[in-house]
């Protein structure tokens, strides 16, 4: 599908002269002909690379505002907007209008890349998805790829080069660093972490022209503890790949390896649901999580303990000691006969070579070691430790410190700070943003002038990875290359690549070059290069396997806590990461994966924790109104609300990166007359400014660079006041109904129907005593009016397996993403307006003390016995003729009374007119292919029915049928865990078909006789024989 | 012939010496009334000088409607998000409004139609007002299915209209059920009234001069009283009470289909039609109640709308509280008998959940408070009697909100459960709708005759065709005047 323009003008290799030529004053490169090579097109015709939304009619940018105003078809009535529609005077090559294109290229994410197809629209890309064809992504994408879409048409991107804190200009810019010359030990590099091996070769050209130049790494949680750790076990820092799909026994130390924030969330997932696999494997791994927050991965272990982060460190130990591994100097820890910790060492004993160990970032090196030292022994089949080539790696205490010492003291005459936003997160005790008033030039480059970029001398606008070329690894190691799919939208945007390109020589050089000359030889072939470009990765490139044997780790140091004191813990939050998702609407009114809160972190706390600090949450007419306490660490004082958290370690407080932003945006906000200023009640959450900005606390300065995760709070004290908290679900409680239904992996073998038979309607009636009055067919399959459907051969189902459906809330986004659903703002999510069509509904099971939590992906049921559609006096809600539940938003007047009468309340309304203050950036994001929907219309899930019909035109065409397998709905292409099929259940052979004859497939409120085209695989325990609950 | 006194004298409804004491027999005017006395009466307060309390309470109704056309425009300005209305309670004050005018609009039709038909004479006093009360009282009614909707510049495709893309209503909707239902009772209703209204305007008319005798003469269709038009009068009106009669049964039993048809626990009820009915009667009732005291004192109409009139009307009020409350019970027993998890929850949570207050507010005024009226001292009180119809107004609402919001908002899936509160716009809106109806009525009160003058007289002692043959008083204990509709006014011909 893609073709890359290899005659571009740029188009030039390292020595600067052309490959191909088209006269003789183009090889000789005269001046006169680079002013008529940029002239020889019409103005317009052409973008010279350069693309401003508020220039003139460019071409591209007419076609992003033609893509925007078909974005707003759907919107009725007299604020249509006019525009007027112009055809293309010459078609582009494999552009179709209405059509898409898809794009190989990859997103960085916390120093590996995620291999992604992009979908884009007469040249703006629209949507993300996995690369199908990537050993690691396999077509699955996670929830922040999913996400970085919006963060491209953030409409606070900073869009202008500032110098000490006003308006420049990209050549002031470039004189001021061609002017500027510096010794190397007074040259320091902050940057974000990057496996791209062009910025490595761009990084030894620097190093060679500022010898002694530092280079410091800022992770999202400030040190890679999991590099620190297997260097303290193997001696050099290796990455550990678990391929758990045969693993028998998995332990997290406070590891949500199956979390969005895990830089291989995607690949863990996956193989974590391969290894519960029941029907393949005919046996699941048992997982067993300590945690100190509740996390997804928590949610779904077969045991999990929560305990301070503090003493998860001991009971590791405690663990490495039953198994002799580790110096057992802890050996007196009370955690040694621990039930729980007996039975790991007792599975991991029996599970010869198929165990793992996953420790988390809030965890000692020495954790990290000694989970490398267990993999080593026991995990030979299910640990991989792959060699990236690093040699070493030093902590952020030690290189981070000397650093902002020698800042302050004005021996930094270049600190260039590269997508870093070390003004924000760093600890407030190292003074950094003092420090960096006594540097000679420094220099950030960033999506936003944030924090750090308000500090510098020089903010340089970053591009977004979808504006720039670039490449980089996997976490396995394959290369992929990352390739812009339109050009940065502001003309002063430049890539991390080509600045710090400009400073190694002085020279400009754009991103392409770069890539392309450091690839470009590598890859040996120009055929070779186009193919990489064209697959997006290229194959058998995965690192080394490493050969690691034993490692003694020494446990010596492992901190000891009190029992008396309370710790803080920091985390990246699992919807803003380390704040790079802060702009982002969608994230921000991403329920929680666990507490469901939006818009807001809190000081997350057990029950018991709350009430020796005489704290509370009180849940009064569906608002959480939280007290605000004044947490003090580190000699830092942060007021934040406090969240109250089932299954929270006593003596531990949470709290989350990414909040308490303050980024400088230049986007006017028009003012409204007085009329509208008057009556128009104000529900535009992009008003007034970047809607980051005065979003919950940053807890980052809180921080020390020692240990960077936990801290001891110094004291703790309410301030009396309370402030509201929101959450997208109130109550955890099944309420005794059979909503998941789950069982232990031993009681299904033995019955297999016995998740059929946890269908009580009546209570406290055996199903045997009352069964029901008839027998409908186990699946909507083997039902003849749907193998015989006279309208149509396909018939519409999906199902869920909630036994591998982690909650990571990709399929959220996902959908959020493919169908333009409208972000409301947290007061209107307070009032139970949250637009979001896919919700992860999340129950606590068992006891109060150690709740256990399930998850259950909820959207439109697609009922064949709808009730929304009876009752819609306008039929605006009828069903289609394979068996879609379709809402024809033209004709919805709005009475909501589907909603009321859909038992899975999955009906959405909307309440305000949300698209007409959507800024025209985002406009830019919102799917063609879907109505933009008007105030006053219901909307919800459609099963994708863009996707169902395009699929069906493209079959129609080539005069098949419609492959099993071919349309997959957004929240199905994105789930890592794959745990949503999709596809025609009047096929006995489809998969979803299958799916739903297994014994454990069931539809939520069956006795309800809705006929749900949805339905659901019920959760499997497996728990460990000696730990049965009582 | 009587005195032309009109001062309310309480011993004239003194039963006659050694007439045995049934309802029947009492008097259903007092003072002694001749024809004319009843005309100057009623037809004078249309006639002379608007009193000062009209003005002060008219302005009051016009400020209220000025609150009403505020809350409109801002609603249909920016949306239903303005009220409290959220995801699992997707209907809230709005439709707890309409339910509760409507049902205030059942008693007008049901005194005219209904104890037409049942021969219930002592309506004749009150039943212009109620059926005035009706007509408003849909007129607010309707606000609300119209304004609630998302986009209510397209309610018109809830009506059958043909068009070329052959788009039609779904007839399986309550809603539209309701459309139908309502807009049918509507017209009915003001045909009624129309209907009975002519004679009075014609009365009216012959004591009008000028313009005023113009308009209120187009308004009479040129009735003249003669035998011919009294003749078919008559059976307009029967067949029109007779098609109205069904009408009040069914209005109500479809706005409860709303609920029934539906599969939300709380509100997939088989008990909802009748139960609905008896609990409209009941409020609308005690909205008649509430009305008349006041207009009764003020316009000086003791001698016509007569403590007995009164005490009946507190019986129904005994009679249709006692089925509601009976409903309320039999809810429960039907939820627990049922066995059903879903209705037991809905049930308890009704009782004892989030809204517990609503739901024994709710209990108290309308299912405890109107026993009182098991005594007839209390039956007979004016101040209690008003206290209790304005109780019984509260009660109902709060009924109808208990049904919608309670209902709506634990259901089946707990991850959606919510609360619901309204906004000062919800608010805004059910206040401007009193003055709307306020406003309507006020000028009802001023241009329009009061209590109807025609079928007033026709219960006079003097309408009874014997009354002249045995002199004054009754002489046939016992046997009523016939055709009570039939008594001509002494005015006309």
């Amino acid at each position: 599908m893609i073709d890359l323009d290899v005659l571009t003008p740029s188009d030039v290799i390292a020595d600067g002269a052309p490959t191909v030529w088209r006269s003789r004053e183009d090889l000789a490169g005269t001046a006169e002909y680079a002013v008529f090579r940029a002239n020889e097109f019409l103005p317009g015709a052409t973008d010279a690379g350069e693309l401003e939304v508020d220039a003139g009619p460019s071409r591209r940018t007419f076609l992003q505002i033609m893509g925007a105003s078909m974005a707003m078809m759907g919107l009725a009535g007299c604020r249509r907007p006019a525009e007027e529609i112009l055809p293309y005077a010459r078609k582009p090559e494999e552009v179709v209008p209405g059509l898409p294109n898809f794009y190989a290229t990859a997103m960085p994410f916390a120093g590996a890349v995620q291999a992604l197809l992009v979908e884009s629209y007469e040249g703006r890309p629209t949507k993300i998805e996995g690369n199908p064809e990537h050993p690691v992504s396999r077509g699955k994408s996670g929830l922040f790829a999913q996400a970085s879409i919006l963060n491209l048409y953030d409409p606070d991107r900073s869009r202008t080069v500032y110098r000490n804190g006003s308006a420049s200009t990209w050549n002031e810019f470039l004189s001021a660093v061609q002017g500027m010359n510096a010794d190397g030990a007074s040259v320091a590099v902050i940057a974000e972490p990057s496996s791209s091996t062009t910025q490595a070769s761009i990084q030894q050209q620097f190093e060679q022209r500022f010898p002694g130049a530092r280079w410091i790494e800022l992770h999202a949680n400030g040190d890679d503890v999991t590099a620190l750790g297997t260097q303290a076990a193997f001696g050099r820092p290796l990455r550990p790949h678990y391929k758990l799909s045969s693993a028998d026994v998995i332990v997290s130390f406070d590891a949500d390896f199956i979390g969005s924030e895990d830089p291989n969330s995607v690949w863990n997932s996956r193989e974590y649901a391969a290894s519960r696999n029941v029907d393949v494997r005919g046996s699941m791994s048992r997982l067993y999580a300590f945690e100190s927050t509740y996390t997804g991965t928590g949610g779904m272990a077969d045991h999990r303990k929560a305990l301070r982060a503090c003493d998860i460190a001991h009971v590791a130990a405690a663990v490495g000691q039953g198994l002799g591994v580790g110096n057992g100097s802890l050996g007196s820890s009370t955690f040694a006969g621990d039930p729980m910790v007996q039975a790991i060492v007792q599975d991991v004993r029996a599970a010869g070579g198929n165990a793992a160990f996953v420790a988390g970032p809030t965890q000692p090196v020495q954790v990290h070691a000694l989970c490398a030292a267990l993999n080593a022994q026991f995990g030979g089949n299910v640990v991989e430790y792959l060699d990236t080539g690093a040699v070493s790696v030093t902590s952020l205490s030690q290189s981070m410190a000397t650093l902002v010492e020698d800042m302050q003291a004005g021996r930094i005459q270049l600190l260039l700070m590269l997508g870093a936003n070390p003004g924000y997160s760093l600890p407030a005790n190292l003074n950094f943003a003092e420090a960096i008033g006594n540097v000679g030039m420094s220099v950030h480059v960033g999506l936003h002038r944030d924090e750090t970029g308000q500090l510098a001398t020089w903010h340089v606008p970053g591009t977004h990875f979808l504006e720039a070329w670039d490449d980089g690894r996997a976490w396995d190691g394959t290369l992929s290359i990352i390739q812009p799919l339109i050009a940065p939208l502001y003309k002063a945007a430049h890539s991390n690549l080509e600045i710090l390109s400009l400073f190694a020589t002085g020279q400009y050089r754009g991103g392409y070059e770069l890539v392309r000359g450091t690839l470009r030889p590598a890859l040996g072939s120009e055929d070779a290069w186009r193919t990489a470009l064209h697959d997006g990765f290229v194959p058998n490139t995965q690192y080394a396997v490493a050969g690691v044997a034993g490692g003694a780790p020494d446990l010596s140091g492992l901190p000891v806590m009190a029992d008396d004191e309370t710790e803080v813990v920091f985390r990246t939050s699992p919807k803003l990461h380390d704040g790079a998702f802060s702009n982002n609407a969608w994230m921000q009114e991403l329920p929680h994966p666990v507490s469901k809160l939006v818009w807001d972190n809190a000081a997350t706390m057990s029950r018991a924790t709350a009430d020796a600090l005489g704290v509370n949450i009180a849940l009064s007419k569906g608002k959480h109104e939280a007290d605000i306490i004044t947490l003090s660490v580190n000699g830092v004082d942060r007021t934040l609300p406090v969240w109250v958290q089932e299954g929270h370690p006593d003596g531990s407080i949470t709290v989350t990166l990414g909040y308490g932003r303050n980024l400088a945006s230049e986007r006017q906000v028009s003012d409204r007359n007085l009329l509208a200023r008057i009556f128009d009640r104000d529900v535009d959450i992009y008003r007034p400014g970047p809607l980051a900005n005065g979003v919950g606390t940053n807890v980052g300065p809180m921080r020390s660079l020692g240990n960077m995760a936990v801290a001891t709070a110094s004291s703790i004290a309410a301030t009396g006041e309370s402030m509201m908290l929101v959450t997208t679900q109130d109550h955890g409680s099944m309420e005794g109904r059979a909503i998941v239904r789950m069982t232990t992996l031993e009681e299904y073998q033995s019955d297999p129907e016995v998740i059929q038979h946890q269908q009580h309607i009546l209570d406290n009636t055996p199903w045997e005593d009352y069964p029901p009055l008839w027998t409908e067919p186990r699946a909507a399959s083997d039902d003849p009016r749907i193998a015989n459907a006279m309208y149509s051969s396909e018939q519409w189902g999906m199902s869920i397996d909630l036994n591998t459906c982690t909650g990571c809330n990709a399929c959220v986004v996902a959908c959020q993403s493919e169908n333009n659903i409208q972000v409301v703002g947290k007061d209107q999510v307070s009032r139970g307006r949250e637009l979001q069509w896919l919700r992860i509904d999340r129950y606590y099971t068992g006891n109060e003390a150690n709740p256990g939590m399930v998850v259950q992906p909820m959207m439109c049921q697609h009922c064949e016995n709808a009730p929304c559609e009876s009752v819609c006096p306008v039929a605006a809600t009828s069903h289609s003729p394979d068996g879609l539940n379709e809402m024809t938003y033209n004709r919805c007047i709005g009475t909501r009374y589907c909603s009321n009468n859909c038992p899975y309340k999955v009906r959405r309304f909307n309440y305000y007119n949300w698209v007409k203050t959507l800024p025209i950036e985002v406009r830019m994001a919102q799917n063609p292919n879907v109505t933009m929907r008007f105030r006053g219309v219901m909307e919800k899930c459609t099963y994708c029915v863009q996707r169902i019909r395009r699929t069906q035109q493209y079959a129609h065409i080539e005069d098949r049928p419609i492959r099993d397998g071919e349309i997959s709905t957004a929240c199905q292409q994105a789930c890592p865990s794959d745990a949503i099929t999709f596809g025609n259940i009047a096929d006995p052979e489809s998969a979803v078909a299958k799916s739903k004859h297994n014994p454990r497939g069931y539809d939520v409120l069956a006795e309800l006789a809705v006929k749900p085209r949805t339905s659901y695989l019920a959760r499997l325990r497996n728990p460990h024989p000696s730990l049965a609950e009582a | 012939m009587a005195t032309t006194s009109t001062s309310y004298d309480e011993s004239s409804l003194a039963y006659p010496a050694g007439v045995p004491k049934t309802l029947e027999d009492a008097p259903l005017v007092g003072g002694n009334l001749s024809f004319h006395d009843v005309t100057e009466l009623i037809a004078g307060h249309n006639e002379k000088k608007t009193p000062l309390f009209w003005f002060f309470g008219f302005s009051v109704a016009l400020f209220l409607l000025g609150i009403f056309g505020l809350s409109i425009s801002y609603l249909v300005w920016n949306g239903t998000g303005t009220w409290g209305v959220n995801n699992p309670v997707g209907w809230g004050w709005a439709i707890v409004n309409f339910v509760w005018w409507v049902g205030i609009g059942h008693a007008g039709t049901l005194i005219s139609a209904i104890l037409f038909l049942f021969r219930q004479r002592w309506r004749t006093s009150i039943n212009r007002a109620a059926e005035a009360m009706t007509l408003f009282a849909v007129a607010c009614a309707l606000v609300f299915p119209t304004f609630h909707t998302g986009r209510p510049w397209l309610d018109y495709w809830m009506m059958p209209v043909p068009n070329q893309m052959a788009l039609w209503p779904q007839f399986k909707s309550p809603l539209m059920w309701d459309v139908f239902a309502v807009s049918i009772y509507g017209m009915v209703s003001l045909l009624f009234w129309y209907t009975g209204l002519i004679p009075d305007l014609a009365t009216l008319r012959d004591r009008a001069t000028g313009l005023r005798q113009k308009i209120i003469g187009i308004m009479a269709l040129g009735w003249t009283g003669s035998n011919r038009h009294w003749r078919h009068y008559d059976r307009a009106y029967l067949i029109l009470a007779g098609l109205a009669t069904p009408l009040v049964l069914s209005v109500h039993s479809v706005v409860s289909f709303d609920f029934a048809v539906s599969i939300v626990p709380g509100w997939h009820t088989t008990i909802f039609p009748p139960y609905f009915v008896a609990g409209a009667i009941f409020s609308g009732f005690a909205m008649v109640m509430t009305l008349l005291l006041v207009a009764r004192k003020a316009y000086n109409l003791q001698n016509l709308i007569t403590l007995d009139h009164l005490e009946k009307m507190n019986l129904i009020i005994l009679l249709t509280g006692s089925i509601v409350g009976f409903a309320y019970i039999t809810e429960f027993f039907m939820a627990w008998y049922s066995g059903v998890a879903y209705e037991q929850y809905a049930f308890r949570n009704r009782a004892f959940g989030d809204y517990a207050w609503a739901y024994w507010i709710m209990m108290s005024c309308n299912l405890l408070l109107p026993q009182l009226y098991w005594v007839k001292k209390f039956r007979r009180s004016i101040p209690l009697m008003f206290t209790i119809a304005i109780v019984v107004n509260i009660g109902m609402w709060f009924e109808r909100f208990v049904i919608v919001v309670s209902s709506l908002h634990r259901d089946y899936l707990p991850s959606s459960w919510d609360y619901y509160s309204p906004t000062i716009w919800d608010a805004g809106i059910y206040l401007g709708t009193f003055g709307l109806f306020f406003t309507l009525f006020f000028l009802f009160l001023r241009f329009f005759p009061m209590v109807a003058i025609a079928e007033i007289k026709g219960v006079l002692p003097q309408a009874n065709p014997h009354y002249y043959d045995h002199g004054q008083g009754d002489g046939h204990a016992g046997e009523a005047p016939k055709a009570a509709v039939s008594a001509k006014t002494d005015e006309v011909g």
